[in-house]
């Protein structure tokens, strides 16, 4: 038996088959054998990726960290699944009938540029002496440009993370603010939400939108595995929302 | 205005999760993680290449930000029509945190994108020194 892709942990119960399965009590990894076509990162990731959002349309799954390749079915239960069983039985109780949402935002760049030089002297007088200059001759006064103006979208950032969070929070059993990333990027929140509350979350998301002018355009991504809420370890003890 | 587009595998019309490029960054950072001292990961090399780009994304970002701040024609327009609400109460000590383009570069490494990102902002992508010289090694 060769080595396998460890994608993720569903019941046992869970009657779809979304990746080849290694049962262990109650619990089971969805798997792929490893392909020696396999070797780049991107086929693995979108493998990875597959198998993961079409288990989370329907079953309970704990994500396993992308890159994780294991010695084999019996390595997986070896190594994972029977030291680890009894956390992995309390997550998967823990996370039934939850998923995360995601939601992401972006800028309006035109708009953002534009509020960005009329909120601040400097960006608005270094931007004149820059375009005044041929391009090689103000490399340095760009980097300046540049870094004024970074400083001023992440101050947008806070204000849109803060709306996101106060208005989706309370919507949700757990949330949690991560860093946009990205020049566009205005807002990234996960969220946990009870399966079935879903569909009003999103009309959430999208009345949120509308509030927020047009200047940021909200996406709501999922449902996904709960990446956001699965601890580094199942040892560090139970969220608040559990 | 702009609202037309807003929703390209918009969330109403389709309530399937979205893309790979919307999730990569999620992949790539979470999920449980099994002892390292039992498992094989094949692909910490080319993990570890997106890391370096994410420190050398920093400068680049400026220098985007730079142009697309200049890009901008401001002078013949009313420039009072931005972010008001966002924007507001920016007046002193912005320096709080340096820019991350990191997953734009992340998925520039990765060659992704085509397939799975129909954003209307296409990047340049690079297809990457480690992905390539992977793909020499294979062949």
């Amino acid at each position: 038996m060769g080595e396998v892709h460890v994608h993720g942990v569903v019941p046992r119960s869970d009657p779809t088959a979304h990746a080849r399965r290694v049962d262990h009590r109650d619990v089971a990894a969805l798997v792929s054998d490893v392909e020696a076509g396999d070797l780049t990162a991107a086929n693995v990731l979108r493998l990875h990726w597959r198998v993961l959002e079409e288990a989370a349309t329907t079953a309970t799954v704990l994500p396993v960290r992308f890159g994780t390749v294991m010695t084999g079915d019996q390595g997986v239960v070896d190594d994972f699944l029977a030291p680890r069983h009894d956390a992995l039985a309390a997550e998967l109780e823990r996370f039934a009938g939850k998923v995360q949402l995601t939601v992401k935002g972006s800028f309006d760049e035109e708009a953002l540029m534009r509020g960005v030089v009329a909120a601040s002297p400097d960006v608005a007088r270094l931007r004149e002496r820059v375009r005044a200059l041929p391009g090689d001759a103000a490399y340095y006064d760009r980097i300046r440009l540049g870094e004024l103006v970074a400083a001023e979208v992440e101050r947008a950032r806070e204000r849109a993370g803060e709306r996101v969070i106060g208005r989706l929070e309370p919507l949700s059993l757990a949330a949690s603010r991560e860093t946009p990333a990205g020049i566009e990027a205005a807002v990234h929140c996960a969220f946990l939400v009870e399966r079935e509350r879903v569909d009003g979350f999103r009309d959430a998301v999208s009345k949120l939108e509308g509030e927020l002018g047009g200047h940021v355009r909200l996406r709501c991504i999922g449902p996904l595995p709960p990446f956001n809420f699965t601890g580094e370890g199942t040892a560090a003890g139970s969220p608040a929302w559990a | 205005m702009a609202t037309a587009q807003a929703t390209p595998r918009g969330y109403i019309e389709r309530p399937r999760p979205s893309g790979l490029a919307d999730v990569i960054d999620i992949i790539l950072e979470k999920g449980m993680v099994i002892d390292v001292y039992v498992r094989v990961s094949l692909i910490g090399i080319e993990i570890l290449t997106i890391d370096a780009r994410i420190v050398i994304a920093s400068v680049d970002t400026y220098l985007r930000f730079a142009e697309a701040v200049n890009r901008m024609d401001i002078a013949n327009q009313d420039g009072s029509a931005g972010l008001p609400e966002l924007m507001e109460g920016i007046t002193e000590s912005g320096s709080k945190s340096k820019t991350k383009g990191a997953l734009a570069g992340a998925k520039e490494t990765l060659g992704l994108g085509d397939d799975d990102d129909d954003d209307k902002k296409q990047r340049t992508r690079t297809r990457t020194r480690s992905r390539s010289r992977r793909e020499d090694g294979d062949g």
